[in-house]
């Protein structure tokens, strides 16, 4: 299992070099010119002087190679830059404002796993049935929900009209619980599908039906032979569900005024504040990767078939 | 691309068989669209972008329909010409990114050896990317607006289609009819286009499809957060941001452009699922995982 | 497989979990919310015994790091708070003494003598002294460039103190406004020199320490700004103990704020919630909504060297196309007042009498038809092929500006004038501003105790979008004269005439188009008692707050 994970670890190296190098080259190569944007965000006018001494500043005078390695080797030392507008370091910045997209994130994560299990189970457990019917809704509703609005909805609902939830901002547990609702119900609506569909494909499989006639009890058999295997999918889809859960996060918190890297991240992209725009993506595919390995440790824990041959996995 | 998920369990209620009722709803729903959206400056009943500040805030009523906005503007012919909008750059995204799949995926496929490893390699790049995540960065790097949003989102998801395009060109390239064809002197391009390409198309159309409503969904909340559209432009997105600000006052203002987008996305959804169970019903997308 | 058993079970409780606690977290929060409403201020003895109490702003960023010498990202009203000016502007546009106790200035008007205040000490204990002034003054005189807009920097010669507490500033002309440019929140103010970085404060400070009422002592970056009293503040000592300013970005969370207790005042002049919000609140009448008396005007700028405004013809036509009253009447519900000068009539010197554009589409209409601007066939104006299309640059975020840029859209429309909306970031439009790519542009004159000779002077600066919007006159370069006299004017009757002059100018050359005085806005919890207005547009005086007792 251990030379498993670091097996997986070490194949991140590459993987994270490269989504660099494409973060790197798209923006230089890009439309605008750094050294301009960076006048501009610094309130300093335009002139050919303070241009050319701006892009000398940045480096931007160097070949193309040269300012990479450049600032490969600052960002392996975790130096990301200095934002254009706030002029602080960039990666304390957004560090700063990690944590609560993560928290928000994270319990999004668990609300989808928490709900969306117990959903496909009693969907299974009765297919074409009323519960199966009720789940069915529920997910339909649910994958085609935009969850900014969702987001108002819920808004309108616990905080205009009951007055039961805080309509904004980060606190306790009660400022949680709407956004991760919105966030979450897309993933939750598709995982509990996915879990429905797997269990009643396990439960017809010859060793279910032959547990049965053993004459263990339905919930062991559902337990111990069903779900277990039913879940495989589940764990997969979860490493999938992680980009739309951060992606749904950065959006959703405009709405709640949630204080997240998402808004941080809007504003440097609507100013063009370069160095934030490229430590913010990389940071979050470095989050996305690092889950992905996550959910592709639990699943090689669960199948040792795929620790052995880490081919399946793969492709 | 959640959107994939859901067909390996097929959420039609009527699964297995052909175009049942809630099918017909889908089509006709979409059809409905995009009929209106078609029809649209025809027949809504007030140009979207006339100011009228004396008759702002309306309820609804029998002048305007569903009311109007902070600016006094028809809310319904604003919905009709979002419709528009909406429908429009998803039919564009949607376009660019089957043109990059098809170019790219299919030549991966048909080609073979080192492109093909370079192709495969640079996909699993972009797929290291969550895809809302880049079409961020990308609108960071062209600049904002609805033209970049479309092509933010193309950049952002075209990998995954030029993935699926490989898969289904390397299932049938070994088949007798694509050797035959190549016995018998024809071009790799030609052998593409003729046999190969027909049969991916009606795969991709049922994606295309269930992927509708998830690109929809991208576009608006692009242009929510101020990325997308420009004044006075109609758009779901933007009109619901509009409405933001009166959601403690008139809150019926969030809830038209809220459930366009919403019964437009299911109605794509639907539509897609029942496409899938009728042209494929065993088209198994794990591989895209 | 063993291991694996546990999983399901695990994912089950934490949603059993969820079910669980989600209910009774929900009544609690029902509970903390009527408890809110009695107790709005939260009231409580400190470590000391004494009573303390916290209230809670809200503000759309974090206050930067106060360096009383710079400009964004440090924020106004959080500068003024910290440090003070030697001389005060007071509500009835009068100069008192304030740090400095008196002065004397020469008869050519060249030399001012400021006796400072032996009392007064920095937060941190050191003495405010001559000393201190002469080395804020040179600290803010090495980054002259910054402050090229403000005239005061240029026409200081010498800063020198004549002894521990006397410090006299040299001039190298006589330059009027002096003492009120000495009053501004910034640069004129001071920190302890001994926080100055690298000799001096434009490469920053090492903390912001001055000798204002009230000490920062706590950043959270993105969730708020702490302020507590100084307690060695020389002056009247403040009745509440600490200000938290929470970063809250949009109007409309604020408003939320306001109305579940997390925030007990919005305080601003720059539309800090929506004005429908504002007219909510008035209505309701549960919490104290005030506007202060107009003090700055919002007008566009229209931009005389570029496309086709510059047609003056195009300008006036603009000037006259725009319903300003129903605009006020509706959507800005008379949260302001109409404008039809670029100053109000009771800023100083700007009482002159200037005839109004008054609202008249029809002759809007001639204007063009005469200047040659034909309608086309699809409706839009055009001449020699120019179609009459002009950029109208706002910040994207800012709802009202977007309302206000759309309403002057479609008036505008209805004359024949094509606008096309360029919704961008604040610092994309500074820049648009400063270099003038905008065919129109919101623009702000500053308010009391600037307007009007701050404002005028920095007409002169090309980095302003006035100075931009100026540059296509034909008499630009006179009126730029004219400034430049009457800053440095003795006599007051040739600078009233000066003023007529180069206001008659600006208004008859329709480079602007004045949309609205703008007030103060003020939502406060009745526990606050009556909150006043500061004097100077962008101080917010939160030591002149003397909560009532609950």
């Amino acid at each position: 299992m251990a030379g498993f994970i670091l097996r997986r670890l070490l194949l991140l190296l590459p993987m994270l070099l490269a989504a660099s190098l494409i973060i790197f080259l798209l923006l230089r190569l890009g439309p605008s010119d750094p050294a301009m944007d960076y006048l501009r965000l610094s309130r300093v006018p335009p002139t050919p002087q303070a241009l050319a001494e701006a892009q000398t500043m940045l480096g931007l005078d160097r070949p193309l190679a040269v300012q990479y390695l450049d600032w490969l080797w600052k960002a392996v030392r975790l130096d990301f830059g200095i934002s254009y507008v706030t002029q602080r370091p960039v990666l304390p910045s957004l560090l700063h404002f990690l944590p609560a997209t993560l928290q928000l994130a994270g319990v999004a994560l668990v609300v989808t796993l928490g709900v969306s299990v117990p959903l496909g189970m009693w969907a299974a457990r009765h297919p074409d049935r009323l519960p199966d019917h009720l789940v069915r809704l529920i997910a339909f509703i649910g994958v085609s929900m935009p969850n900014f609005w969702l987001g108002f909805l819920l808004v309108l609902l616990f905080s205009v009209h009951l007055g039961w939830l805080p309509a904004m901002g980060r606190g306790g547990w009660s400022h949680m619980v709407m956004p991760a609702i919105a966030i979450s119900l897309m993933s939750l609506s598709i995982n509990a599908r996915l879990l429905r569909a797997s269990m009643l494909e396990v439960a017809g499989q010859r060793h279910v039906t032959y547990a049965r006639l053993r004459g263990l009890s339905e919930r062991t058999v559902e337990r111990s032979h069903v779900l277990r295997n039913a879940l495989l999918p589940i764990v997969t889809a979860t490493g999938m569900h992680v980009g739309e859960l951060i992606g749904g996060t950065l959006i959703v918190e405009s709405i709640f005024s949630w204080p997240g890297v998402g808004r941080y991240a809007i504003s440097a992209i609507l100013n063009r504040d370069y160095p934030v725009i490229q430590c913010f993506t990389l940071l979050m595919v470095t989050i996305f990767v690092l889950c992905n390995l996550a959910v592709d440790i639990a699943y090689a824990w669960a199948d040792p078939r795929i620790r052995l041959s880490p081919e399946v996995a793969h492709d | 691309m959640i959107e994939r998920a859901l067909s390996a369990d097929g959420l039609s209620p009527l699964h297995g068989r052909r175009f049942g009722w809630t099918a017909q709803i889908a089509f006709t729903l979409v059809a409905l669209i995009v009929a209106v959206t078609a029809a649209g400056p025809w027949i809504m009943p007030f140009d979207p972008d006339a100011v009228d500040l004396v008759q702002r805030l309306q309820p609804p009523g029998p002048v305007h329909w569903l009311g109007t906005d902070h600016l006094g503007r028809d809310i319904l012919s604003r919905l009709i010409a979002g419709a528009g909008v909406s429908l429009g750059s998803v039919a564009l995204a949607m376009a660019l990114i089957l043109a990059a799949g098809i170019a790219i995926g299919g030549a991966a496929g048909v080609l073979g050896g080192r492109f093909d490893q370079a192709i495969m390699r640079t996909t699993d790049i972009f797929l290291t990317f969550p895809t809302l995540v880049l079409a961020l960065f990308m609108i960071g790097m062209l600049g904002t607006g609805l033209t970049n949003v479309i092509l933010a989102i193309a950049l952002s998801h075209w990998a995954w289609y030029a993935r699926i395009v490989r898969g289904i060109v390397l299932s049938l390239k070994h088949r007798e009819f694509v050797l035959a064809s190549h016995l018998a002197g024809m071009s790799r391009l030609r052998v593409f286009t003729k046999h190969l390409l027909p049969a991916t198309l009606s795969q991709l159309l049922v994606l295309a499809t269930l992927d509708i409503g998830h690109i929809m969904l991208h576009v608006s909340s692009l242009s929510f957060v101020g990325l997308g559209v420009t004044p006075p432009t109609a758009e779901w997105g933007v009109m619901l941001n509009d409405a933001r600000q009166f959601v403690w006052t008139k809150p019926l203002l969030m809830l038209w452009p809220g459930l366009a987008l919403f019964l437009s996305v299911m109605a794509f959804n639907l539509a897609g699922d029942a496409l899938r169970d009728r042209l494929d019903p065993r088209l198994d997308l794990g591989h895209v995982h | 497989m063993a291991p694996f058993k546990t999983l399901p079970r695990r994912v089950a409780i934490g949603y059993n979990h969820l079910i669980a606690k989600e209910a009774p977290q929900a009544r609690q929060v029902r509970v903390f919310a009527l408890a809110a409403v009695g107790l709005a201020l939260a009231i409580g003895p400190t470590g000391q015994g004494m009573a303390q109490t916290r209230l809670n702003a809200a503000w759309p960023a974090n206050v930067g790091p106060l360096n009383p010498h710079l400009y964004a990202p440090n924020q106004m009203f959080a500068q003024a708070m910290v440090y003070e000016p030697l001389v005060k502007y007071q509500a009835d546009g009068t100069i008192g003494p304030w740090l400095a106790a008196g002065w004397e200035v020469s008869d050519d008007a060249r030399i001012y003598t400021f006796r400072l205040r032996q009392d007064v000490r920095f937060s941190n204990g050191e003495p405010f002294d001559a000393a201190a002034v002469v080395a804020n003054f040179t600290a803010i005189l090495a980054g002259r460039s910054r402050h090229a807009w403000l005239e005061l920097t240029n026409q200081i010669e010498t800063v020198a103190a004549l002894d521990a507490h006397t410090v006299r500033l040299t001039l190298k002309r006589p330059y009027y406004p002096t003492l009120e440019e000495l009053a501004l929140p910034r640069p004129f103010r001071f920190v302890a020199p001994s926080q100055f970085v690298g000799g001096g404060t434009q490469a920053g400070i090492t903390a912001p320490i001055g000798t204002g009422p009230w000490v920062l002592k706590d950043t959270q970056l993105g969730v708020r700004d702490l302020f507590t009293r100084n307690e060695r503040y020389w002056g009247p000592r403040p009745a509440i103990g600490e200000i938290n300013i929470k970063v809250i970005l949009d109007p409309n969370t604020r408003a939320v704020a306001m109305e579940t207790g997390e925030i007990d005042l919005i305080y601003g002049s720059d539309g800090p919630v929506s004005p429908d919000t504002f007219d909510r609140f008035r209505a309701m009448g549960q919490l104290t909504t005030g506007l202060s008396k107009p003090v700055e005007t919002l007008a566009l700028a229209i931009n005389s060297n570029r496309g086709a405004t510059r047609d003056l013809a195009v300008r006036k036509a603009i000037n006259h196309a725009v319903d300003k009253d129903t605009m006020i009447a509706t959507v800005l519900y008379g949260t302001q007042t109409r404008a039809d000068t670029l100053l109000a009539p009771n800023v100083p010197y700007a009482d002159i009498g200037l005839q109004p554009y008054a609202y008249a589409p029809a002759r809007a209409r001639r204007l063009l038809d005469e200047a040659g601007w034909t309608v086309a066939a699809s409706g839009a104006r055009q001449k020699n092929g120019e179609p009459l299309l002009i950029d109208l640059c706002f910040v994207g975020t800012d709802a009202v500006s977007k309302t206000i840029a759309e309403i002057v859209q479609a008036d505008l429309k209805k004359v024949g004038i094509g606008v096309r909306l360029v919704g961008e970031e604040e610092s994309s439009v500074y820049a648009r501003q400063r270099d003038g790519r905008f065919g129109m542009i919101f623009n702000r004159t500053w308010g009391p105790p600037y307007d009007p000779h701050a404002l005028i002077s920095s007409m002169r600066a090309p980095s302003h979008a006035d100075y931009q919007a100026q540059s296509g006159l034909p008499d630009k370069a006179e009126i730029d004269a004219k400034i430049g006299q009457v800053l440095l004017s003795v006599d007051a009757s040739e600078r009233r005439r000066l003023y007529r002059d180069i206001l008659t100018r600006l208004h008859d050359g329709a480079v602007y188009l004045p949309l609205t005085f703008t007030s103060a806005m003020l939502i406060a919890k009745p526990e606050l008692g009556a909150v006043s207005f500061s004097p100077i547009a962008g101080e917010i005086p939160f030591d002149q707050i003397r909560p009532r007792e609950p």
